[in-house]
């Protein structure tokens, strides 16, 4: 006890030697200021150079070409991108579907989760503005939390469902039929040969031992990511989580054309649909279909994907 | 009765308190006669030796004291040339001396023993009767340097500063072999570990091979990212006398754009991600300066030569890049100063070219990344440039280029007082330089290479001049200059002002 108010006033004499400082020291670091700056004739000189400026260089020939409309960065690849082709990653085409839904325009670049300010695709570059050196907050890149309110300040009708079900199902996404989806991608050897590592791996590098380091970053990464949620990987249980999963999107969506009966698409449908069109879609060469088999059984969900690709990605 | 007792006590005395002025002169005293008679002696070998140096001789022995972890089979390649039992013509004393000579300062060379290597000449004894007159046994002393060394300390540097520890394992298996790791964390070089296998090749200190794995992660503020780095090469350096010397190295390095900025430019957003680079370079320097900081006269010449991702190298980049480096320096006379005034002129050029190739056997030539091309600007290069701050931009971003070409003239004046002896200098610089990228010729790189060093000549190159000061420290060279830009492009960096430079090797 008897050590504190000595502190106390220890503390207090700090601060009031403190306070007495203060003025002092900034009238120093003014002194200071004084003495750093330009003086006038200096600041003259400084104005009359550089004598003369000449246009600006090139850009070398990899450097993107400017475009009027903003750049949406996904896994793809350099035709695909050109074409406007879905992304073969569900996150990305998950933001692809919705900007697409919400008549955002954008141009596609194919690119790795490097480029990412976030460390994670996708992410939306906004288009240059007219000046070069403008470096103001406009050009900062906007990642995919941000996307929804990018489409509405650019003039998009953004549909948000107040479906109080809404999260609920969402979460049944984002977990269960995530969760088969990492299995069955990185981790089922067959898919992971087949499928991931062209699309993941093989466009990275040429070299074998950076293809297989990235490999084992991959699949150490979808491991760690699964038992997040578990203590222990239960293949059948992924599975048939996701198979229960699927029935109850099947149900709700029921005979609708979009879910929660709305009108348009909603994200909802975007990121229903970055799954189920993946899953369906033949040119990713599942070895192992299980999951798209669950998927096939419900045959509404797939005329929601076969509608959602027909309308809102030209076939 | 008194007076015995009292000198008595004044030698007990005497001896007691020594006078520390007394002593000093006696210490000094012996070391006079020590050093008189060490030149004395000297005086007297060379007598010996001149008077004898036509003697004809036959080194019949060399025997190496103080040494016991080097390898019989590693001084043998040294010695045995020189053996009388090797030789079909004798030596004349001097000569034998000379290779003694020269023997010993191959072994320093080597960097494992302590400097002063001393040579001892003995005469084998008669009665041995394997032992002919005119046989001469050579007895070399030296020391080993510590096996094991560990240094740590800190670094500043060209803007960045660093921590590093080092640990050096000398002459491993007795044969000038050596580990070299290092660890090192700064501000951007944000993390580097090294480990370097050197080994001279036959014996001779002249030729190297060095075998070496790196990871290191910098970080490039003047193009918003990081890189990090994972690689390994090996490199074989040799050395073809009057001051040149050549080496060829192999590395394997896959690089990682990554850590991008927020305000990143698309141009290296488009780059981020990872690449290999397989490549083989050739480096020469010729350097005939008599300073490396501030040369009064001659020239130094310097080209790197790197071929990538071509053929067999593989990879994921594939170009020739060529870099040339010269620079030369006169003394200037001072009309009423005898000798050298101090006062030089000393010039650079260097230049380089990255001419785009497809990898492998393909046949679409590869545009380079960000970090293939070079940089420039910044105050070893360019002065009165920021780091990076010429050539192309993208925003805020120097993105580099693919052809530059840079000069400087600078007049280095030794202060008033001071004198030339001293390793200040006053400089008088104007440099120019020009960074472009290679035009986009579709897939004609012959024809794109050709309009952009053509595009070299258009208009005045970027140009600054100032004025400043360079301190020649031992092992680096400062600049302080107070520099002005006269000519740029939109979008260049200049720096108006002063600017501080820290480098081994300026323009």
């Amino acid at each position: 006890m008897p050590p504190k108010p000595r502190d106390k006033r220890g503390a207090d004499e700090d601060s009031s030697a403190g306070q007495s400082l203060a003025p002092a020291l900034s009238r120093q670091s003014r002194k200071f200021a004084n003495l750093f700056a330009i003086p006038p004739p200096v600041k003259a000189l400084f104005d009359y150079v550089p004598v003369l400026v000449y246009p600006p260089n090139e850009l070398p020939r990899r450097a993107p070409k400017p475009a009027k409309i903003p750049s949406l960065y996904v896994f793809s690849n350099k035709e695909d991108a050109a074409a406007g082709r879905p992304s073969f990653n569900p996150s990305c085409l998950k933001w692809q579907a919705f900007l697409n839904i919400a008549g955002v325009k954008h141009r596609l670049v194919h690119s790795s989760n490097h480029a990412s300010p976030t460390g994670a695709l996708p992410f939306l570059l906004p288009a240059a503005s007219a000046s070069t050196s403008d470096t103001s907050q406009d050009t900062y890149p906007i990642p995919s939390n941000k996307l929804v309110k990018y489409a509405e300040d650019h003039g998009a009708s953004v549909e948000e469902s107040s479906n109080l079900r809404y999260e609920a199902y969402q979460a049944l996404l984002d977990q269960r039929i995530r969760s088969a989806w990492l299995y069955t991608l990185y981790l089922e050897p067959l898919n992971f040969n087949a499928v991931a590592y062209p699309l993941y791996v093989s466009s990275a590098s040429t070299n074998p031992l950076v293809r297989a380091s990235i490999s084992h970053q991959l699949r150490a990464a979808a491991e760690a990511e699964l038992l997040k949620h578990s203590s222990i990987i239960d293949i059948d249980d992924l599975y048939s989580e996701a198979d229960k999963a699927f029935e109850a999107l099947s149900i709700l969506l029921g005979e609708d054309t979009w879910f929660f009966g709305s009108e348009k698409p909603t994200l909802f449908d975007a990121s229903i649909f970055a799954y189920t069109h993946l899953l369906l879609d033949d040119s990713m060469g599942w070895k192992e279909d299980k999951l798209s088999g669950a998927l096939r059984r419900r045959e509404n969900l797939a005329q929601h994907q076969e509608r959602l690709l027909v309308r809102y990605f030209g076939g | 009765m008194a007076s015995p007792v009292d000198p008595g006590d004044d030698l007990f005395d005497s001896l007691r308190k020594t006078d520390p002025k007394k002593l000093d002169e006696q210490a000094k005293a012996i070391v006079e006669k020590d050093e008189a008679l060490r030149l004395k002696q000297e005086q007297r070998l060379r007598d010996l030796i001149q008077s004898n140096s036509t003697l004809p001789v036959t080194i019949s022995s060399i025997r190496l004291v103080g040494v016991r972890n080097t390898r019989r089979s590693f001084l043998d390649r040294i010695f045995n040339p020189i053996i009388g039992a090797n030789r079909d013509t004798p030596y004349t004393l001097s000569e034998a001396l000379q290779e003694a000579g020269s023997a010993a300062d191959k072994l320093r060379r080597f960097d494992i023993y302590h400097d002063g290597i001393s040579i001892s000449v003995d005469k084998p004894p008669q009665t041995d009767p394997s032992s002919t007159p005119t046989d001469i046994d050579i007895y070399l002393q030296a020391r080993e340097r510590g096996r094991v060394s560990l240094k740590t300390g800190t670094d500043l540097g060209n803007v960045e500063g660093s921590a590093y520890g080092n640990l050096l394992w000398r002459n491993i298996f007795g044969g000038a072999e050596s580990i070299n790791l290092n660890a090192s964390a700064g501000t951007r070089t944000r993390s580097a570990y090294q480990a370097v296998f050197d080994t001279p090749i036959l014996s001779d200190p002249d030729k190297r091979l060095s075998i070496d794995v790196l990871a290191s992660s910098t970080h490039k503020p003047w193009a918003s990212h990081e890189e990090a780095l994972k690689g390994a090469g090996a490199k074989f350096s040799w050395a073809t006398g009057g001051g040149s010397s050549h080496q060829i190295a192999y590395t394997g390095m896959w690089r990682q754009i990554t850590g991008l900025a927020g305000t990143a430019s698309p141009t290296v957003r488009s780059d981020a991600g990872d690449s290999v680079k397989s490549s083989i370079t050739h480096t020469w320097i010729q350097d005939q300066r008599d300073n490396p900081f501030i040369p009064q006269r001659g020239y130094l010449l310097k080209t790197i030569s790197e071929i990538a991702g071509w053929g067999p190298l593989r990879g994921d980049v594939a170009f020739w890049k060529s870099e040339l480096e010269t620079s030369a320096a006169i003394p200037i006379p001072v009309p009423g100063i005898k000798g050298d005034s101090g006062v030089s002129f000393t010039t650079g050029l260097r230049a380089g070219m990255l001419y785009p190739l497809s990898v492998g056997f393909g046949s679409t030539p590869q545009p380079s990344r960000i970090n293939d091309r070079f940089q420039l600007g910044g105050p070893t290069d360019v002065r009165g440039f920021k780091m990076g701050g010429l050539g192309p931009r993208d925003g805020a971003d120097a993105v580099g280029g693919d052809i530059f070409a840079a000069a400087s003239a600078n007049l280095l004046m030794p202060l008033p007082r001071l004198g030339k002896d001293t390793p200040l200098r006053f400089q008088l610089f104007a440099n120019a330089g020009r960074l472009l990228a290679l035009k986009d010729r579709g897939d004609n790189t012959q024809k794109s290479v050709y309009d952009t060093v053509a595009q070299l000549g258009d208009g005045l190159p970027s140009l600054a001049a100032g004025v400043g000061l360079v301190y020649a420290h031992p092992v680096a060279r400062f600049e302080l200059n107070f520099s002005l830009p006269l000519v740029m492009r939109r979008g260049e960096e200049a720096r108006k002002g002063l600017q501080f430079g820290v480098g081994i090797n300026f323009l």
